[in-house]
């Protein structure tokens, strides 16, 4: 598989991006990462090991702990990989609704 | 020219909190936020059928041709720019009241599908753009045009 389907693949699961939004705040030990969630240590190992496929984590050993950090830069590969036009209108109709709803809470005053 | 076989289609919807013959009116104002129109370094805007646009920003031109024109519903125009390789896509944009609010519904059909129309390694889709804040680097930034063509700038 490419890089591309990996990080799509890792990203599909809600466990995989709730570890993600975990190593946002900084890198975790394997156990911290594991703690929230009410599933067997096997079954994190697992989404451990597809986010790591996906380069989205890597492990350092610091000491005797090993820590997992998050790689941000795959996720900005896959934001590449759309349309020019999906971002240009949402941008665009974006700033639109935004001018009315504007509009609309001056008027209110 | 040869068509290109396949070809994709995109849908946007946004509730507006105006009557849709005001929206419908906005869209073709220049001097509103969010149109096409609006930050085009130069435009030229013929809103009828069979009236013809053209708007450039940092050296891309967009062309179209308006194809119906029913106010306060409907608007349907062509559309070629660089990404659509020379071929006519079209852009169909309806309002319909809902309520105090007008639903706004954009469709851009008829893109060729091909590497040069989609983003890689220079484009920021919008709700991965915003998957992307939440969990990668808060790097996210609002679309510029002149980025996203950077490299027919350079080309020039």
């Amino acid at each position: 598989m490419d890089q591309l389907t990996d990080v799509l693949t890792a990203i599909s699961h809600p466990t995989r991006r709730a570890i993600i939004g975990q190593l946002a705040h900084g890198p975790a030990r394997f156990l911290d990462i594991a703690k929230p969630f009410d599933t067997a240590l096997n079954a994190v190992t697992k989404h451990l090991k597809l986010l790591e496929r996906a380069g989205l984590i890597e492990r350092e050993k610091k000491g005797r702990e090993v820590y997992i950090s998050l790689r941000g830069e795959p996720l900005r590969e896959v934001a590449g990989w759309v349309h020019e036009y999906e971002r240009f209108w949402n941008e665009h109709l974006d700033q639109f609704e935004r001018y009315f709803k504007d509009k609309k809470k001056k008027e209110m005053k | 020219m040869t068509k290109t076989a396949k070809t994709l289609e995109f849908k946007f919807e946004r509730r507006i909190p105006a009557a849709p013959d005001e929206v419908f009116d906005a869209w073709l104002n220049p001097k509103i936020p969010g149109n096409p129109w609006n930050a085009a370094e130069k435009f030229l805007l013929d809103p009828k059928v069979d009236g013809l646009f053209y708007w450039t920003l940092k050296g891309t031109s967009h062309y179209g041709r308006f194809t119906e024109f029913e106010r306060p519903g409907r608007i349907q125009h062509t559309w070629v720019s660089p990404s659509t390789l020379g071929h006519e896509s079209t852009v169909t944009v309806t309002f319909r009241k809902e309520g105090q609010d007008a639903i706004m519904t954009l469709v851009h059909s008829d893109l060729p599908d091909h590497e040069l129309s989609r983003g890689h390694e220079r484009g920021w889709n919008y709700f991965v753009g915003v998957f992307v804040d939440q969990f990668g680097d808060g790097s996210r930034k609002l679309f510029r045009w002149e980025e996203a063509h950077a490299s027919e700038e350079s080309r020039k």
